[in-house]
This record gives structure tokens, sequence and C-alpha cells, in this order.
């Protein structure tokens, strides 16, 4: 995949994964891809609601080791 | 959720009541909703310059303390700082400052200070409104 940006959000606790992953969205161009690496749990749910709701696409997501990855296409 | 409107009122000013105010506020406007929040009552210690650093656990929860550290939850300085970052529209209650003698020099930069109708007025085409 072709990614425009990885976002280390890892040890970082609610609401902070989504804010820094609006932040580094903000500073992409439509149809760039974001990687965010991110361990708290609740950020499977919440990133998936937040790519929804900001109308991104969540092109993948996977779980390794404990760390969350998701990749985010910029609407 | 652009074209999305929140209003809240944090009433409460412990340190649970921040969290729950900040983190709801932050995540909605992350999620490009337009955020506003009233601060009334003792919500008003969660945007008071030197209270919003070392607000109290609700009693009896003082063990939560480390839990705090250990999730590595930030801190209600950081959150609040987010929120003007975020552009949040902070409103602190005039009424409450008269009866608590508070000056708008007494809070944290960039918040407004206005009345009931003030938070009406915005509230009143809000899609979500909360109350903490």
């Amino acid at each position: 995949m072709d990614v425009t940006k990885v976002l280390d959000a890892k040890g970082l606790a609610c609401p902070m994964p989504i804010v820094r992953t609006k932040k580094a969205m903000d500073e992409l161009n439509s149809g760039d891809v974001l990687e965010v690496h991110a361990t708290d749990k609740g950020a499977k749910s919440d990133l998936a609601a937040w790519t929804k709701s900001s109308g991104h696409e969540l092109l993948k997501d996977t779980e390794e080791d404990e760390v969350l990855k998701f990749w985010i296409k910029k609407a | 959720m652009a074209n999305t409107k929140v209003a809240i009122i944090a009433a409460n000013g412990s340190l649970f009541d921040a969290y729950k105010v900040f983190n709801v506020a932050s995540a909605a406007a992350a999620s490009d909703a337009e955020v506003g929040i009233f601060f009334t009552f003792e919500g008003l210690n969660l945007i008071h310059k030197e209270a919003h650093k070392n607000l109290p656990l609700p009693e009896g929860k003082e063990h939560f303390q480390e839990g705090f550290q250990k999730a590595n939850v930030p801190s209600i300085e950081e959150l609040v700082s987010m929120a003007e970052e975020l552009n949040i529209k902070m409103i602190a209650c005039q009424m409450t400052m008269d009866v608590m003698s508070l000056e708008k020099d007494d809070f944290v930069d960039g918040i407004e200070v206005g009345g009931a109708a003030t938070f009406i007025d915005f509230a009143k085409d809000a899609h979500i409104t909360l109350s903490f």
C-alpha cells in the first residue's frame, strides 16, 4: 500500500489517538493514505467510527502484538 | 460530522467531570463537529487558571489517581489547550463568576464570558446536547 504518512499514537489514551489522527489528516491531501499505530484498545472502534463520521475511508486494520494498525484514505 | 453541532453544559468540578467533558468535546471537535461548552457553578473549576491543574478526585475515589497515571491519560491542562486548538467555544457563566467573585482573567485564555442566553443561543440548533 502506498502510505503517505505514518502516525505513531502508541501509548496514548482516549481521546488522543483520535485528536492526533485528525491533526495528521489535516496536513494530507485528498487520496493520501495515513497509517496509524495505536495501543489504546478503544482505538479499534473509535478510529473506525471517526473515519466514518469524518467521511474518510478505512482501507484496512490489523492487530499484532497488541499494536493496532489502521490505514485511512483521506476523502 | 461537519455541520453537526454539539452543546455541552459542564456543571461539576471534579477530575472525573473534567475528563467526561473534555474527552467527549475533543472527540466531537476532532470529528469536525462545532462544539460549545457552557461552564457553570463548580464546572468553572475546569477552566480556572489554577484550579484546572489540580482538580480533586471525588470523595472516596482517591485511589483512582494511580489508574490515571497507569493508563497514561492526558492531563487536564493538555486537554484544555487541545480544546483551544480545536476551536471549541468555551463560555464561562457570568452569573456564577459574580457569585464567586471571579474575573475573566482568572480563567485560561481563549474563553468567553456569557450568560445562560448566550449558551441557549448556541445550543438552539445543536444536534447533540449533553450535561455533565
